[in-house]
């Protein structure tokens, strides 16, 4: 890999998480697979919440924002391979889950939640408190939860950016905020 | 349980989700900026330059070899030119049919020296084909080593 590198400012917000899911993919992949690196820093506006979602569902907090800066130099290498540019967000999804279970898979040790994890405050604290109750739900719970409650994305948006059916998004996100209910029962001050 | 919430933010908000949303938010993604190394697009300049070369040089191979091959029967048919035979005198006339036709000695000279005239004048207008198509061989040679260099240097400062 070159070691010149070129910073893009990224800048994420709400307009830009609507054209998600919208063919808007399908123009940027065509317009960086042109040469407009413009583009990925739109593509990775548009979808770095996903992926940041869905590590932190996996794997530790430190390790997140690392991830996802390494997903998206893979992708923005690999992106030539994506057949179906208005499938970017399925393709950098799937990406993302398989990183996460290379990460388990290279690092075997047990990862347990440490001070730095939890955070300093209190309400840091607690935040990764329930972030470790979302992280011992079935897998397809944790993902969507993770995604509307940290990320804030609407059911809708998950759907869109996943490429699953709202109905299985929306099955999701009934059965893991059920189940994270009652676990959240053992939480004091909740 | 309000579901609609829950699904779009839409409906009466539930405080229990709300609640979770505020705490969980101090998680959410912190954009950052993206380090993209910087890729050059990929030049099929030189090659393109190589293949070039290769084809230039088989082209003129083939001509070369062309040419060679073909001078080569009218030099092998002169040079089966048959050679005039010992010429045997017999005496006796009955032995005469199996003797070739008698030659003229002088004749016979002029036919053998027009016939090494020919085959000179064919020798050297082959060999100054040869040379031609040696140079011409050679220029393109020269010129595609020189796109080759040209294209390196492109390359390089590319």
């Amino acid at each position: 890999m070159s070691a010149t590198v070129e910073m893009l400012p990224i800048s994420e917000n709400r307009t830009e998480r609507t054209g998600a899911g919208s063919g808007v993919e399908a123009v940027l992949v065509k317009a960086v697979l042109d040469g407009d690196r413009e583009g990925f820093a739109r593509l990775y506006g548009l979808y770095a919440p996903l992926v940041h979602g869905i590590l932190l569902a996996r794997v530790p907090r430190a390790e997140v924002d690392d991830l996802v800066q390494d997903i998206f130099l893979h992708a923005f290498k690999k992106l030539h391979t994506l057949r179906d540019g208005s499938a970017f967000g399925p393709w950098i999804a799937m990406i993302a889950r398989n990183r996460a279970v290379d990460y388990h898979r290279r690092s075997k040790e047990s990862v347990e939640i440490t001070d730095e994890m939890r955070g300093s405050d209190t309400h840091d604290a607690k935040a990764a408190e329930i972030l470790e109750l979302i992280r011992s739900l079935p897998e397809a719970y944790r993902e969507t939860l993770v995604l509307r409650l940290v990320e804030g994305m609407t059911g809708p948006e998950i759907a869109a950016r996943t490429g699953l059916t709202a109905a299985s998004v929306r099955v999701n996100l009934h059965r893991g905020m059920k189940l994270l209910r009652e676990r959240l029962g053992f939480l004091e001050g909740l | 349980m309000n579901d609609d919430y829950l699904w779009d933010k839409t409906g009466e908000p539930d405080p229990q989700i709300q609640q979770l949303e505020e705490i969980l938010g101090t998680l959410r993604y912190q954009p950052r900026p993206l380090p993209l190394p910087v890729t050059r697009r990929r030049s099929y300049f030189p090659v393109l330059a190589i293949a070039a070369t290769v084809l230039i040089a088989l082209l003129g191979t083939g001509l070369w070899l062309r040419v060679h091959t073909n001078n080569q029967p009218a030099q092998k048919q002169q040079a089966h030119v048959p050679a005039p035979s010992p010429t045997i005198v017999e005496k006796d006339s009955t032995t005469i049919a199996n003797t070739p036709e008698k030659v003229d000695p002088p004749r016979k000279q002029r036919r053998n020296r027009s016939n090494q005239s020919a085959l000179s004048a064919a020798k050297r207008r082959e060999r100054e084909e040869a040379i031609a198509v040696k140079q011409q061989l050679m220029l393109a040679l020269r010129l595609a080593s020189e796109k080759l260099n040209l294209a390196h240097k492109k390359a390089r400062i590319g």
